[in-house]
């Protein structure tokens, strides 16, 4: 499975890209696999808040809806409109055109919580052990 | 995304087949199934063009014989069972003394005093203990459960591979009729709306049964087909499931399973009371509805009308064939007209849509 370098990752499976003060934020290839068919996604507003590991948008499979959360808190400052008519986007490409919402970072030091790459792809990997 | 971990659940004889296959293995009561191999989507496709098999070795079975099985049953089943010919099966909801649904069930004719009886693997327990509290002299009650392994082979394609498979003797199979088939039984039933066949064998027979269909069934483009998709072909087929539609606490009545109780029957549990409901009206019916707004409709959520709550859903998903994102609920009686336009409450949210008639999907089935 591919978890590229360059991204921060969650417990929760979601992945951030972060430039300066902005990000964008994913669900990695690991969750895409597990919700399968992803066939809606509800995207947050323009300007909303989000809060760290609070829900910011919800993206469902045939069976099931899943939360997706914050990685870290800020203000959205987009969101890729083209998953409310492509939600397989999110299967076919999760770190590119798969992304969800772009926010504007309001505690930059909240990076320091997330996984790097390495150690998320050792955090699947403890898991799916058990 | 927060995703839950399964406890222990008890595994299908051909566990090993599914992993083989690629499944994602998930808990459904009490059971570890294969929840899809590929996708949802590709399944629920295949059996609606072309076939799928699944395994459905969790669901129970009981054998009812002896010289009074059949006025046994007659007594306790809310259909005639006389005229159910020796090769024929029938549908039917179990019925508790309030009327409400304990389960539903179908009916094998096996011989003049013997029945096998096909219940959901979720009330094995519970339907055991009905059929139990009910016996009387000369019949016996034997859960074949752990004996039986059942197997769905569903799809316009369906006959031509089971043919191919085993042969002209199941040519002229008619639907709710069945034949012997090493030591079990092929019956031309199943879930999901589509034509089809559900083979009923002891459980070390399955995996012959299985490697043949696959074998033979490949070039016809048989999928194997999880739960997932299991669960989106009844819904378009508008059929009920226990712990949705059906449970303890409604009546078929209210379900829309009129046509599945003989209310000229006087004997059944549960017989008066319905037959009271029938005269004085429902409060509420099952009802079918398409979302027109943007949302998912799941089990347990609310249903408004101008504000007011007037029902909830009981199933709810997105369907492959059409695109659309359906359901089924109990609303009020006096609100379920095709054509009345809902709210569905969605994560807080009223999200519209618009009682259509059942079912979402005719097929040949």
């Amino acid at each position: 499975m591919d978890f590229p370098e360059n991204l921060r990752y969650t417990k929760t499976h979601e992945w951030i890209a972060v430039e300066g003060a902005k990000a964008r934020v994913g669900v990695t290839e690991y969750a895409q696999k597990e919700i399968s068919d992803v066939v809606f996604v509800e995207l947050p507003k323009q300007g909303q808040a989000v809060q760290q590991a609070k829900t910011a948008a919800v993206v469902e499979s045939v069976k099931a809806a899943f939360d997706i959360y914050a990685p870290v808190s800020g203000k959205i400052t987009n969101a890729n409109k083209t998953l409310e008519s492509n939600p397989g986007l999110i299967n076919q490409s999760p770190y590119v055109a798969g992304w969800i919402f772009e926010l504007e970072l309001s505690s930059p030091a909240e990076l320091n919580t997330l996984m790097t790459a390495a150690q998320y792809h050792e955090a699947i990997h403890q898991a799916s052990k058990h | 995304m927060t995703m839950t971990l399964e406890t222990e659940p008890r595994k299908l004889p051909l566990h090993e087949e599914h992993l083989q296959k690629g499944a994602r293995m998930g808990d459904f009561g009490g059971w570890l199934v294969p929840l899809f191999y590929t996708s949802i989507v590709e399944e629920h496709t295949a059996v609606r063009t072309k076939a799928g098999i699944f395994d459905i070795s969790h669901m129970g079975e009981f054998l009812v014989d002896g010289p009074e099985a059949l006025n046994y049953l007659e007594k306790n089943l809310p259909r005639r069972i006389t005229p159910v010919k020796f090769g024929q099966a029938i549908y039917m909801p179990l019925i508790n003394d309030q009327g409400g649904m304990v389960d539903d069930i179908i009916v094998y004719r096996m011989a003049e005093q013997k029945f096998l009886i096909i219940v959901n693997a979720g009330n094995i327990g519970k339907d055991f203990t009905w059929f139990k509290a009910r016996m009387t002299q000369g019949v016996t009650l034997t859960d074949l459960s752990d004996e039986m392994g059942l197997l769905a082979l569903q799809g316009p394609l369906s006959q031509t591979i089971l043919l191919e498979c085993f042969g002209a003797f199941y040519k002229d199979l008619r639907r709710f009729h069945y034949k012997d088939f090493e030591g079990g039984v092929i019956a031309r039933t199943g879930y999901t709306g589509e034509d089809g066949y559900e083979i009923m064998i002891p459980k070390h027979k399955l995996k012959q049964v299985w490697d043949v269909l696959f074998r033979v069934g490949a070039k016809h483009g048989l999928l194997p087909v999880g739960f997932g998709a299991r669960d989106t072909l009844r819904l378009e087929a508008a059929m009920p499931l226990y712990g949705h539609e059906l449970n303890d606490e409604i009546t078929p009545l209210e379900a829309d399973l009129e046509w599945a109780v003989d209310l000229t029957k006087n004997e059944f549990p549960g017989c008066a009371i319905l037959k009271e409901k029938k005269k004085t009206g429902i409060l509420k019916k099952r009802v079918g509805f398409e979302m027109t707004g943007r949302g998912i409709p799941r089990q347990g959520f609310e249903i408004q009308k101008a504000g007011k709550t007037i029902g909830t859903v009981t199933s709810g998903s997105f369907i492959p064939t059409t695109c659309k994102n359906i359901g089924m609920a109990y609303v009020t009686a006096t609100e379920a007209k095709t054509g009345n336009a809902i709210d569905v409450m969605v994560r807080g949210k009223p999200v519209k849509a618009v009682l259509v008639s059942l079912p979402f999907y005719k097929g040949k089935g």
